[in-house]
């Protein structure tokens, strides 16, 4: 065990910004997707592991702060300053003695940017910068928070592709924080879910897939002629523009994708869709909240930190 | 585990990376520099014609003495709080936390590269001030004594700027505020042109709280070996110093309690 939260609360003024009850792990080599809204209390877990802010509770770890890497969501650097002289000072080392920083290098391809100051580098090429500087770190924990925000989808895919390939067979532990879901479907095997700082939902992906969505989940476009044809379907919350079909089994999915393709519909198909999972977790956790708060499908419950969600029965 | 994963020390990498720091803010280079070098040769150019002679020398100490506290000004009032308050709007201290270096090595190594670019500027000053106009020979205390006072200066200007950055955490108002400091005391402590003694009645009492005025109207008594009654100035120099602790407490205080 690496870490291990129990009974974590945070409070800014009045507000609760993270009230975590149950006990969230992290092992060697997990790979955690953490999801949630603005608010949701993501930033704040990191802020917290890493004793940036008081908190209530406690987070058991063996890792001094400095043996845990963290790409914030926002990495500056001075200005002005050479790139060569920011990587060699922080990592306190020399790029041309040092063989696997070089390596880091030519595998970002980060070579031309050395020389250039920190204000002339595009966002994809500071976001590279601390990339970097955390995997030279290469700590036993590391925190991405929203590494690929901001950037182009060229440059994302990019980033995500050379992560990925980065981090394969190794034993570090990663965290990421990403609104971008394709992304922790890449990355992630375990999804830690927040919201208005409660946790949803915490474990091993596909555990948590086919808790809230089912063996497989098929989406189509939302129109009314493809809502008529699978009216006897199971459906499940899903983005507005979409339909979302739950598969209990491949009988119940074969049935689907026949219909669907005797009526000429486009569909996909996936059994890690952490999107519609995502949204059917909440719903979810707020159903039995709801039921516990005795209120009724379509009320108005107020939220921990102010904001308002409505109660919706799944 | 890398060598990047280690708590850090103050080491020569910091070091050189904090002066490039404060060598990178042009007007910390303009106004700790070239300026103080620019307003002497200009003030003792444009006097020399109502100076007589014999006393030529003695006035164009006395402004080269003005002219120096300019550096400490400049350089650490002014560039240090002008640096530090937008490290600090963009969290560059948590960054450098983050990779292994606690607060008081790049604390240290702040103070040590702002020591060494300080040194530096007087440095060059002198040698200006020496090569391009006639001064008096000073005695070696007189010497010794304006170098203890300049970084005596230095040193709470420090404070001061590192206490109104950490009230602000944003460049914005703590510029505001270390500009309005810095141009009040250059006008009040007559760097621009108009002598202490010749303010209004309170701005005259004010301008004897500060040591720079001390220094740049009186120290020319103890650089020509006259006598000098050191007692105001290190009145001044406890005043001054009493405000840079107490806003640097007042800092303390305040991110304690936004800490929560």
């Amino acid at each position: 065990m690496l870490l291990s939260i129990n009974h974590l609360q945070v409070q800014y003024g009045k507000q609760t910004a993270l009230d975590i009850e149950q006990n969230i792990m992290i092992e060697p080599g997990d790979r955690i997707g953490i999801i949630g809204s603005n608010g949701a209390g993501k930033t704040t877990l990191v802020k917290s592991i890493l004793g940036l802010t008081n908190y209530k509770g406690s987070i058991q770890t063996e890792l001094k702060k400095e043996e845990i890497g963290v790409h914030m969501q926002y990495n500056h650097y001075a200005n002005t300053m050479p790139v060569k002289n920011i990587m060699e000072t922080l990592l306190n080392t020399n790029i041309k003695n040092n063989n696997k920083l070089q390596d880091l290098i030519a595998f970002f391809e980060f070579e031309a940017c050395l020389n250039k100051r920190y204000s002339s580098l595009s966002g994809g090429q500071k976001q590279r910068l601390t990339i970097i500087m955390v995997m030279m770190q290469d700590a036993p924990l590391t925190f991405y928070d929203e590494v690929t925000s901001g950037l182009d989808f060229e440059t994302r895919q990019k980033l995500m592709e050379k992560l990925i390939e980065w981090y394969q067979e190794k034993d570090n532990a990663l965290c990421i924080i990403s609104h971008y879901y394709d992304e922790l479907e890449l990355l992630a095997d375990k999804v830690l879910i927040l919201d208005q700082g409660k946790v949803i939902a915490f474990g091993n992906k596909e555990m948590l897939f086919e808790q809230y969505c089912g063996h497989a989940v098929i989406t189509i476009d939302n129109c009314e002629k493809n809502d008529v044809l699978t009216k006897h379907f199971n459906h499940l919350l899903s983005p507005g523009h979409l339909i979302a079909l739950s598969c209990q089994d491949l009988e119940e999915e074969e049935k689907i994708i026949r219909v669907l393709v005797e009526h000429d519909v486009n569909f996909k198909r996936s059994n890690h869709d952490i999107e519609i999972m995502y949204i059917n977790a909440k719903a979810s956790y707020y159903s039995i909240e709801g039921e516990r708060a005795g209120l009724r499908p379509g009320d108005l419950k107020e939220g921990k930190n102010g904001g308002r969600y409505e109660y919706k029965a799944v | 585990m890398e060598a990047g994963m280690n708590i850090k020390q103050c080491n020569r990498k910091l070091i050189k990376y904090e002066m490039l720091n404060i060598l990178g803010n042009p007007f910390a280079d303009f106004f700790g520099v070239v300026f103080p070098i620019m307003m002497l040769f200009i003030i003792t150019k444009a006097m020399k014609p109502e100076i007589p002679a014999s006393g030529y020398a003695e006035a164009c100490t006395t402004i080269f003495i003005s002219m120096s506290l300019i550096i400490p000004m400049a350089l650490l009032l002014l560039g240090y709080a002008a640096t530090y308050s937008q490290e600090l709007e963009k969290e560059i201290p948590l960054r450098m936390m983050l990779f292994g270096y606690p607060e008081r090595a790049t604390m240290l190594a702040k103070i040590i590269a702002q020591a060494i670019v300080t040194t530096a500027a007087l440095l060059v000053y002198s040698i200006a001030g020496v090569i391009g106009l006639e001064l008096t020979v000073p005695t070696i205390g007189a010497v010794i004594g304006l170098i203890l006072c300049q970084y005596l200066l230095g040193v709470i200007f420090f404070g001061l700027a590192h206490g109104v950055s950490n009230l602000f955490h944003k460049f914005g108002p703590t510029y505001a505020v270390m500009m309005t400091v810095y141009f009040g005391m250059m006008m009040l402590c007559g760097m621009m042109g108009i002598k202490a003694k010749n303010l209004p009645g309170f701005f005259q009492v004010v301008s004897r709280l500060l040591p720079m005025s001390h220094i740049g109207e009186d120290y020319i008594d103890v650089w020509m070996g006259r006598s000098y009654n050191f007692v105001p100035m290190l009145q001044a120099f406890l005043f001054l110093g009493a405000v840079s602790g107490i806003v640097i407490v007042m800092a303390g205080y305040k991110n304690r309690r936004a800490r929560g």
